[in-house]
């Protein structure tokens, strides 16, 4: 226990090196229910952008046949 | 002795064909990655508004409506499917992993890739699956009377959707974005059906006359339109049908509870052996396994309900079917299956002070069934993720890291005075706190809001974290 005081006093020193890491994972266990790793795979490689245009033009073809089908019936009437 | 079969290989000729994001090549800056999540974040929103085009009819019982909250899914729009599929197939993962019935060796790099592929391929099997399984079984109407053609789109456009999600869960995961996209969408989807219940435009008219939805616009026009004032704040607070402010105080109670929970927690102090003087705190909090134990457990349960309600709608005549649990539509008129018997009936929540009066039992099983499941799978989790006192002192011996006034050997006896008892009594208080929230008529409902409130209070540790270190680079 005597070496609690000088540790306390070297304690405040910022966040540097391994100490800050550790504390960082601690109690980490929820975040893993996905990913077991973060590395690269040898997979079909895109960028961010890449899935960002996908999704719009995802929800820009789900819009369209929505268009389509209302103009559709439009026209039958 | 890798001449033995391996399930994991099987993987490897679809490996090529996954889409994956790439690594981040540079250190992306917080505003960056805050850029990101609000941009996928936007098109899950957008994607959780649009209805699914083809579909004819989404009225009648939801045999999905226990597990919305979990899966972030929305009836009858793209989002039909939600974060099911990676949801499913990670936890099948993990088992399979954590069963040893995949054997994977966690040092190299190509078995990683491998589980890491093969994960990805069991959602994407996992979300054609579902998305055949919902056309076929007539939930957005006769397959016969909606066409091949309309069908096939359905199909493809939920394929989609779960594609996308898994690109975006994959794009924040890659170190683009904050946290993991599963998280954000819960998270998103409670605080919106919050935000909603308090503050919704939508008038009712409820027989007498009509009312706003939203619990503080009708507390406003029942205020302003009464000419009886106690009247009409009683009526603000206590009305049945829709939410009142009673539940938004309570919602915001739980909030505020479940924060000062999360501050609870255990320093060991631990010393670097590397750098001499090196000094931090291993913190092993109360909710050791955060919200983990509500997923699984919900889980659990959504999936009883699933297969007990379908069991029921085919087979209700057989004496084990009902056992299982008796399903009768509520009295509220909207069609929604409630449990009235059965084992569903006592693991399902209470709905009021009188229900407990009437059947006692079912409350005391209610919650004897809560705590000890909570506790279980929180137990359970920390041995299956890795990080349990093993894992913990493996991973502190591998950072040269030992503990203050202990000796090396005693690490793992010293940890593990404390997180199995964190992990087993963390579970049971999130679990009390999911039974009071729902108890106290917390909007959305228990799990929700317990979920909602775990995963923002990770976000803001991850926000503090990210300020923190763009501080320090800019000081050095």
């Amino acid at each position: 226990m005597s070496g609690r005081p000088s540790a306390g006093g070297l304690r405040k020193r910022p966040g540097t090196g391994s100490g800050s890491n550790i504390a960082a994972k601690g109690g980490a266990a929820n975040s893993s229910i996905l990913k077991f790793y973060t590395d690269d795979s040898p997979g079909l490689k895109i960028t961010p952008v890449v899935v960002l245009v996908m999704s719009v033009c995802f929800i820009g073809f789900v819009t369209i046949l929505h268009a389509m089908s209302k103009i559709y019936q439009y026209k039958m009437s | 002795m890798s001449s033995n079969f391996r399930l994991l290989n099987l993987v490897k000729p679809f490996l090529p064909f996954l889409p994956e994001v790439k690594q981040a090549d540079r250190k992306i800056p917080f505003r960056e990655k805050v850029l990101y999540t609000t941009v996928a974040l936007f098109v899950f929103l957008v994607c959780s508004q649009l209805p699914l085009y083809g579909i004819s009819n989404t009225s009648g019982a939801d045999p999905l409506y226990w597990a919305r909250v979990i899966m972030a899914s929305n009836r009858g729009t793209t989002m039909e499917l939600g974060i099911s599929p990676i949801i499913t197939s990670g936890l099948v993962m993990q088992l399979l992993t954590g069963s040893k019935i995949i054997d994977v060796d966690h040092s190299l790099k190509e078995d990683r890739a491998l589980l890491d592929g093969a994960q990805k391929l069991l959602g994407i099997l996992i979300t054609i699956g579902e998305a055949v399984a919902y056309v076929a079984s007539g939930i957005y109407g006769d397959v016969r009377d909606m066409g091949m053609g309309n069908a096939f789109l359905i199909v493809l456009q939920l394929f989609m959707a779960g594609l996308i999600v898994i690109c975006l869960d994959d794009l924040l995961q890659k170190g683009y974005g904050l946290g993991s996209g599963i998280s954000l969408f819960i998270a998103t989807n409670q605080c919106e059906s919050i935000i909603w219940k308090a503050f919704s435009p939508t008038t009712i008219n409820s027989g007498r006359g009509t009312e706003f939805e939203g619990a503080v616009i009708a507390l406003f026009h029942l205020l302003l339109t009464r000419t009886d004032k106690v009247r009409a704040l009683k009526e603000a607070f206590y009305r049945q049908n829709l939410p009142n402010i009673t539940n938004l105080m309570s919602t915001v109670l739980i909030f505020l509870g479940v924060i000062y929970f999360q501050g609870f927690r255990v320093d060991l102090p631990v010393r670097s052996k590397r750098n001499r003087g090196m000094v931090s705190n291993y913190p092993i909090k109360l909710f050791y396994t955060s919200n983990m134990p509500i997923i699984l457990q919900s889980a659990l349960v959504s999936n009883m309900y699933f297969i007990s309600q379908l069991l029921y709608k085919r087979y209700g005549g057989n004496f084990l079917v009902q056992l299982l649990g008796r399903w009768q539509e509520s009295s509220e008129g909207s069609g929604q299956l409630m449990p009235v018997g059965g084992l569903v009936y006592y693991i399902s929540p209470p709905t009021s002070l009188a229900d407990i009066a009437a059947n006692p039992l079912h409350a005391v099983f209610y919650l004897t069934f809560m705590l000890s499941a909570c506790a279980l799978f929180s137990k359970t989790w920390i041995e299956v993720s890795g990080s349990s006192a093993r894992d913990v002192a493996k991973q502190l011996k591998q950072q040269q890291m030992f503990m203050t006034g202990h000796r090396e050997s005693s690490l793992q006896r010293e940890l593990n005075r404390y997180i199995p008892t964190a992990a087993a009594f963390g579970g049971m208080c999130i679990g009390m706190l999911t039974i009071i929230a729902d108890f106290m008529g917390a909007i959305g409902s228990g799990t929700g809001i317990l979920l909602a409130v775990t995963i923002i209070y990770q976000y803001f540790e991850t926000f503090e974290k990210e300020r923190a270190a763009e501080m320090g680079g800019f000081a050095f």
